[in-house]
């Protein structure tokens, strides 16, 4: 009995209709309707059994935090109260505060360049890394290492080298005779390392992404395109970046949420300091919540970023899917 | 017939071939020389980023300030497991990774089954809600975990903390199974369906079984971001004795005056299990996978 009912079930699934059976589907595969709606509806139990786990997890995890934390934004609480209603006294706070600003500025640019500096040394490499090498497969797996590494670890090395006046590269710097850089101390620098500790930390990300899309690039069109007499950068910029744009997209989608999200790179390297210079909106986040018991606040300003990342996830989801129709 | 094909090779390289094969050499020999170019700056560019790892190694292994030893010592490695709570701190961490990893698989493993094999419209709404969901920032459902988690008494537990690991790994680890399912095909199942499989007979035993890399891959991104977080260990870990690594080796920084040895000893200590994992198992590994399974979805 089941070993038709299944199949047909399934089958029908991967032809594009729904599980369910009955919503408009062909009228030719509605004949017999009663026996294989029985069929199929065994196949949506077994499909309901095995998504439940999931939907669960999400419910709890994703789900009712996001509801809770709707709750807490329009409250005057703390951890251990949700106190009272306030409305969008929270979002008005937080909105007119420089300090939010300035951390959402911050934001912006240490995205900006994280996803396209990542990407820039990582597609460079991957390019580097398709040629024949001597022992290419080593520095492959090499070149991963900064993503691989726990950031608390690799973010203490990088305290190490630059924390103090005598540290080993502002030493460095000296004996080359450029001055004493400090650079945790100095704002400006301290935003530039930052940035430079989240591309080396996220570069073999893009290099990874990017050797599996150039992979699949066939080689012979480079050849062919030789013969016609296109230089070098004629076949980087015509044929290289073309058949792998689709890939790039993807992984610039990806970087932009992973560097709006980020915690511990900004955090561990240099607490966000030095006057909030590299402080960026998660930061000022957990700083309220968790160091200014500003519960209210804190939580309106990770609403606020998860509502622009909704809106734009959302928005990046259907053009992933209307281009890999395409 | 037997001596017309013999002499044809040995005609053959003499006559027309010999041009095209003297270019050739002279190109490999270009070719060779820039291959050592290229070895040269991919070595070069290698060292250069790799200078913190090594520095971290290499502190490690330095005999401290009050020691006698000579030369590269193991002595601050063992010292910090003697002197701190290292070892129960590498315990949790382990207990919670390894969990995490198996509970995630087996979470997302069902469920990207169904997203791979189903087309309804609720299928490929659900799945938008994972790419939504995994890209809002943790730190939103931190805060509400922390009370909820309070209420239940999974504050300071590595229980709770397992749970929201396997939360937000999920997600993507669901798409990563999606991914490979996809690339699975039907026809395996439609086989086993015929020889009167159940459709989750024919899960576990057909596809399931076929899936070894497809699970290894999302296993090892489980296990790094299990092991390496430090967010939502810091907010929900309280105690000494229930730190995971990360917290702990951040705990040194709390003291009036840094033991880098420690510090340094503790961090290789820490970086050694995701390098062991991914140099054994780097071939089942691609981030292609998680990228092209947002894009088949």
């Amino acid at each position: 009995m089941s070993s038709t009912t299944a199949p047909s079930g399934l089958a029908r699934a991967r032809r594009g209709l729904a599980p369910g059976g009955s919503g408009g589907g062909p009228r030719k595969l509605n004949e017999g309707l009663n026996r294989k709606s029985k069929l199929s509806g065994q196949t949506s139990r077994t499909f309901f059994w095995l998504l439940l786990p999931s939907v669960v997890l999400l419910v709890l995890i994703h789900g009712y935090p996001l509801v809770y934390a709707g709750v807490q934004a329009t409250h005057d609480g703390s951890l251990i109260d949700t106190g009272n209603f306030v409305g969008v006294d929270n979002f008005a706070t937080v909105l007119s505060s420089p300090a939010f600003w300035k951390a959402a500025q911050f934001t912006l640019w240490f995205t900006i360049v994280g996803v396209f500096g990542s990407w820039a040394v990582g597609l460079g490499l991957a390019l580097l890394l398709r040629t024949k090498i001597p022992a290419g497969s080593t520095f492959k797996v090499l070149l991963l290492l900064p993503w691989v590494v726990p950031i608390v670890v690799s973010s203490t090395a990088w305290n190490w080298l630059v924390a103090t006046p005598d540290s080993l590269i502002p030493a460095l710097f000296r004996n080359l005779g450029l001055g004493t850089p400090l650079f945790l101390a100095d704002p400006n620098l301290a935003a530039v390392l930052v940035m430079v500790f989240k591309v080396w930390v996220s570069f073999p990300f893009m290099m990874m992404m990017t050797s599996a899309a150039l992979a699949s690039v066939d080689t012979t069109v480079y050849e062919a395109a030789s013969m016609d007499g296109a230089t070098k950068w004629q076949q980087f910029t015509q044929i290289t970046l073309p058949m792998i744009a689709r890939s790039t997209y993807i992984s610039w989608i990806l970087m932009t949420i992973f560097c709006v999200n980020d915690f511990p790179t900004i955090y561990l390297l240099n607490g966000g300091g030095p006057v909030d210079a590299t402080t960026s909106l998660v930061v000022l986040a957990y700083r309220k919540v968790f160091q200014d018991f500003q519960t209210g606040p804190g939580v309106a300003i990770a609403f606020l970023m998860t509502l622009t990342l909704v809106v734009v996830s959302v928005f990046l989801y259907r053009q992933i899917r209307k281009s890999s129709v395409e | 017939m037997s001596a017309v094909l013999h002499a044809h090779p040995e005609s053959g390289p003499s006559l027309g071939v010999d041009g095209p094969d003297r270019a050739r050499r002279v190109l490999s020999e270009a070719g060779m020389r820039g291959r050592w170019w290229r070895f040269a700056l991919i070595l070069a560019i290698t060292a250069l980023v790799l200078v913190p790892i090594m520095v971290t190694v290499i502190l490690a292994l330095t005999p401290g300030p009050n020691s006698t030893a000579i030369g590269l010592t193991l002595e601050n490695i063992t010292g910090v497991f003697s002197r701190t709570l290292a070892a129960t701190w590498l315990q949790n961490s382990l207990v919670t990774t390894l969990s995490t990893v198996a509970v995630s698989v087996a979470v997302a493993a069902p469920a990207g089954y169904v997203l791979s094999r189903g087309r309804s419209k609720a299928v490929s709404g659900y799945s938008l809600l994972l790419f939504v969901m995994q890209s809002l920032p943790i730190i939103t459902s931190v805060v509400p975990l922390f009370i909820l988690f309070a209420g239940m008494g999974l504050v300071d537990n590595l229980l709770g903390l397992t749970i929201i690991y396997v939360g937000s790994t999920m997600t993507v680890a669901t798409w990563m199974m999606a991914a490979y399912f996809d690339s699975i095909p039907i026809s395996l199942e439609e086989a086993s369906w015929i020889d009167g499989c159940s459709v989750f007979g024919s899960f576990t035993k057909v596809v399931l079984r076929n899936s070894l890399p497809g699970v290894l891959s999302t296993a090892i991104f489980a296990f790094l971001l299990a092991w390496n977080d430090y967010l939502v260990a810091i907010v929900f870990l309280r105690s000494n004795e229930i730190f995971t690594l990360p917290v702990g080796v951040q705990s040194f920084f709390q003291q009036n005056v840094t033991d880098w040895s420690a510090v340094m000893a503790l961090a290789v200590v820490m970086m050694l299990p995701p390098i062991i994992v991914f140099a054994t198992l780097n071939k089942y590994f691609s981030v292609g996978g998680i990228g092209g399974s947002l894009a088949g979805r």
